[in-house]
């Protein structure tokens, strides 16, 4: 097996930098992230790969919460577009678990297939190498494994690193974008033999089969307007989901010239639907809470073939009232479909 | 604590039995012992399920908000900070004193439960200790303003220390060095409004945020934009937020919202005050920079 | 001009060369880019306009004049349609598309065709009536039912009162919602007069676009007079911001609407959850 030992990781990030944006597992300040490793400061972040994940996810990485997509200029009735921002910077993801690499893999269903590809997601992304952190104790919210993950075999990935909990990674290239990486720091890099821990399932699990298919005949249900009920429509559990990938395109523009750029959004925002006209379909905050978790376990699903919730927990650990995904499975599951 | 929720819950029982109210917003348990959350009572059996333990830090008064426009009698408990919030509703006329049945409980302080998922999520280095709410700690009004009937025993003021120390500082601050403190805190800002929609005197029907035409303030996350929401919302809440802490407690990036909630509030009272939000309902009262008047001498506006 | 031909986000550059006005508040655009028409669209297609310094909004084509412009119907209803309206000839503007998947114009080969339109509801059908016109012999009968607040919110006129009426096997119905001096036509709503008229389904299609309301009614006339679903199709209108299904708003149930859509039949619809 190739190990890298932990105390050189720093040296790694630095020597990866050289390329790379590399991002990696911090805790800053209150918040833990995936920040940039040119941003490191000792003084103030900590790495943190020994963390079960962090409570930022990765997914601005490839989808930046504000993009700008291109620059304009009009002088008179003329109007030019004048740059195209494709970002082709290379990155690399280190530690990633397997519920946001997976995610990852629902992006690129959304913003690769059907129809039309994204450009600038598909720049971003083409230049993203994967590297992933098994997960050989998930936490108190986590029910990946529930989603069809396996949390030791995280996927997609180009590397997968494993925790040995002795101060050593064991270092897989899973891809020709991996071994690339692998050939770069090679010297870091030894052959040796060693245990690693044992996988523990998760401690949550969840009945999802069937659910997809329940749901299709819950639209009308009165349970919407019992989950709802707490639900201040927030936006949190969104923005903090490593799958959500919902955004806006907008325009800023001063004098002759401007950009368009584009930034998240959430269907739990009245905003989003609202048409010119001053129709809304969801206008009732119960509408907008059924949407997304029905875009969660049913809708994406019928389109992609698998849900778009990975069981990362963020959402049920982030929600200020408490509204917990798992708890709504379990509730559908019981439910009489037509009540 | 027990006792507290029994009287609720015998409270409850009775408004819904009775046909009084048609919902009573309480507690339940959540998943983890440290979980409590929101809960809304609409029958007996529902009832069985309501606490009010050490956790019970939502103010309930913002959900009110969503039964505005409707007839429902709703009975709600509340602590000292959530009934201020209940003051602010009603001198903004979003709401009928006579809709609502109060249950106030004098309050001991709380802990945050949102906190402790956090800490005990493992996606945080360095978790708390599970200890009061932040917002306790400058808490200067734990019993009740306004209710039907009151629980519990009077409780002192659970404030430490000087109240605005922490705004001094930022006052004491150059003009530099105040722009690089906000600068550095707004930037981690990602927009969710999370803090408006908790909030119960942000209770506009339309938001100046959601404002398409024109729209008033660009949605990128960037330090201007940042600036933007959080300059004018603050406008907005001067004179009328009533340190509910709400805000900053759901904040997922833990922007230190009551830093400047609580230079507002020094602020108003001492120019128009002495002056505190929501202390206590008068029919008509309005807060200081909610009135107006023709012969203003100031010509804004 | 640094254009990249290869990304759906970023629009190509057309210029405005006429402009109609149809009613107080609808207008008609023609665009056209250097090499004509910026792409080629089918009846029913949508197209995204930039006014580009102030917003983008997706329109439904309302005809494709060959390989030299492209027509807009737009009526005035916000702000980005608000600033359109303001502009003048030589105006250029940004454009990508074409979106969604247009009329099932090879289906309905052979079959008799009824078009049923309200308001600006017209704009989509108006490409599959001329498509229809333009195709004559594919087509059998085509009758066109077409109601508007007032006559001066009667859309494209010249081709109600002149052009499609003189047309081969044709019958053109247009109604007003209250009586008006002047109008010796007929008044009431469209659902209505469409029970009036009382078209036979055998061999028909029906087309149907206009106000939420409007349809609503127009699906219970037909179903009334006997049309199965499939043989009742309609234009749905959603939020649209990317236009090639990403960005996630125009969803009813699994499906976008600017991809899938905007053109469903009742029966396909029937399948969706009941948002549209
Ligand atoms: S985080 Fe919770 S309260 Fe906020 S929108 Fe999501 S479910 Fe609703
Ligand atoms: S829905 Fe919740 S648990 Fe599922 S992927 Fe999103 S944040 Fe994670
Ligand atoms: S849940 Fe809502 S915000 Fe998230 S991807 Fe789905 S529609 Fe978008
Ligand atoms: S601004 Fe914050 S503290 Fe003040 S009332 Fe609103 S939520 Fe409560
Ligand atoms: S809750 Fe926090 S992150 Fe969200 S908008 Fe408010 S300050 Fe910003
Ligand atoms: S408009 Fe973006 S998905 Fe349809």
């Amino acid at each position: 097996m190739k190990v890298l030992s932990k105390d050189k990781l720093e040296t790694v990030f630095n020597r990866l930098a050289q390329e790379s944006d590399v991002y990696v597992p911090m805790q800053r300040g209150e918040q833990s992230g995936f920040f940039s490793f040119l941003t490191y400061d000792a003084a103030r972040d900590e790495i943190a790969l020994d963390i079960l994940n962090t409570y930022l996810p990765p997914k601005n990485i490839i989808l930046p919460q504000t993009e700008k997509m291109y620059s304009f200029r009009q002088e008179g009735t003329k109007v030019n577009i004048e740059e195209v921002y494709e970002d082709s910077q290379p990155k690399i993801i280190f530690g990633i678990r397997g519920c946001d690499a997976k995610a990852v893999e629902c992006l690129d269903m959304v913003f690769l297939t059907r129809g039309y590809e994204d450009s600038f997601y598909k720049s971003r992304r083409e230049n993203t190498v994967i590297i992933a952190n098994a997960c050989y104790a998930p936490g108190p919210n986590c029910f990946c494994e529930s989603m069809g993950i396996d949390p030791v075999n995280p996927r997609p990935a180009d590397v997968i690193i494993r925790d040995t909990g002795n101060g050593t990674l064991v270092w897989e290239a899973a891809s020709d974008k991996g071994k690339k990486i692998s050939d770069q720091i090679s010297e870091f890099l030894e052959e040796k033999d060693v245990k690693l821990p044992e996988a523990k399932q998760c401690q949550r699990q969840v009945a999802y089969d069937g659910v997809a298919e329940k749901l299709r005949d819950m639209f009308a249900s009165p349970v919407w307007d019992k989950l709802s009920e707490p639900c201040q429509n927030c936006g949190i559990c969104t923005y903090l989901c490593p799958t959500c990938y919902c955004f806006d395109i907008q325009v800023k523009s001063w004098g002759e010239e401007g950009y368009r750029f584009r930034c998240w959004d959430s269907c739990m925002y009245r905003e989003y639907t609202q048409m010119a006209g001053g129709h809304n379909p969801r206008e009732t905050g119960t509408e907008r809470f059924r949407n997304r978790f029905l875009h969660k376990l049913e809708f994406f699903k019928e389109r992609y073939g698998t849900s778009l919730c990975t069981g990362c927990g963020r959402c049920i650990i982030a929600c200020p009232v408490g509204i917990d995904i798992t708890n709504i499975v379990d509730l559908i599951k019981e439910v009489d479909a037509g009540a | 604590m027990m006792d507290i929720a029994n009287k609720i819950k015998e409270i409850a029982k009775k408004l819904l039995e009775s046909g009084e109210i048609d919902v009573f917003i309480a507690w339940e348990k959540g998943n983890f012992d440290y979980q409590t959350r929101p809960f809304f009572a609409r029958t007996a059996d529902d009832v069985e399920k309501i606490v009010f333990d050490e956790y019970s830090v939502h103010n309930l008064a913002n959900f009110l908000l969503k039964y505005r426009d409707g007839k429902e009698k709703i009975g709600l408990v509340v602590k000292g900070c959530d009934s201020r919030g209940i003051v602010r509703l009603l001198e903004d006329s979003q709401f009928q004193r006579d809709r609502l049945y109060i249950v106030g409980v004098c309050c001991p302080g709380m802990k945050d439960p949102l906190q402790t998922m956090k800490d005990n999520s493992g996606l945080n280095k360095n978790p708390a200790a599970d200890s009061l709410a932040a917002k306790c700690k400058s808490c200067i009004q734990p019993n009740p303003v306004i209710y039907d009937e009151l629980l519990g025993e009077q409780q002192n003021p659970g404030i430490e220390g000087e109240r605005f120390a922490r705004v001094r500082e930022i006052e004491n601050m150059d003009a530099g060095e105040r722009y690089q403190f906000f600068a550095g805190v707004l930037s981690q800002c990602i927009r969710c409004y999370a803090c408006r929609q908790v909030c119960v005197a942000c209770n506009c029907r339309t938001c100046i945020f959601d404002e398409t035409r024109p729209q008033w303030v660009g949605r990128e996350t960037s330090i201007e934009d940042n600036m933007m929401y959080h300059l004018v919302r603050a406008s907005h809440m001067a004179g009328r937020c009533i340190e509910c802490g709400e805000c900053e407690r759901v904040c997922p990036v833990n922007i230190p919202l009551m830093l400047i909630n609580q230079k507002l509030v020094k602020d108003v009272s001492e120019l128009y005050g002495p002056y505190e939000a929501g202390m206590e309902y008068i029919e008509g009262a309005k807060p200081p920079l909610s009135t107006y008047k023709e012969n203003d001498p100031d010509d804004f506006i | 001009m640094h254009k990249c031909d290869c990304n759906p986000l970023v629009p190509d550059i057309v210029e405005v060369i006429e402009i109609v006005e149809e009613t107080p508040d609808v207008k008609t655009f023609n665009v056209k880019s250097e090499k004509g028409v910026p792409f080629d669209v089918m009846p029913g297609q949508l197209a995204m306009l930039s006014l580009v310094p102030v917003g983008e909004a997706m329109f439904s084509v309302s005809w494709q004049e060959e390989k030299e412009y492209l027509q807009f119907a737009i009526k005035r209803v916000g702000l980005m349609t608000d600033e359109l309206h303001k502009i003048d000839v030589g105006q250029q503007l940004g454009i990508r598309g074409p979106y969604g998947n247009g009329f099932p114009v090879e289906e309905c080969k052979g079959k008799d065709m009824l078009f049923i339109g309200g308001g600006i509801g017209l704009a989509p059908l108006r490409s599959f009536i001329k498509y229809c016109f333009k195709h004559r012999q594919d087509y059998g009968k085509i009758q066109i039912l077409y109601g508007s607040r007032s006559y001066a919110d009667l859309c494209f006129k010249e081709e109600l009162f002149e052009k499609w009426p003189g047309q081969k096997d044709t019958e053109v119905f247009v109604t007003i919602d209250n009586p008006e001096e002047g109008w010796d036509g007929h008044v009431g709503f469209v659902p209505s007069y469409l029970e009036e008229i009382n078209p036979d389904p055998a061999g028909k299609i029906a087309v149907t676009c206009g106000p939420p309301i409007m349809i609503k009614f127009v699906l219970q006339a037909l179903e009334k007079m006997g049309y199965t679903d499939e043989q009742v199709i309609t234009t749905l209108e959603m939020r649209m911001k990317c236009g090639i299904g990403k960005c996630g708003r125009c969803n009813i149930g699994s499906e976008y609407i600017c991809l899938d859509g905007p053109v469903f039949n009742l029966a396909q619809l029937k399948k969706l959850p009941p948002e549209w």
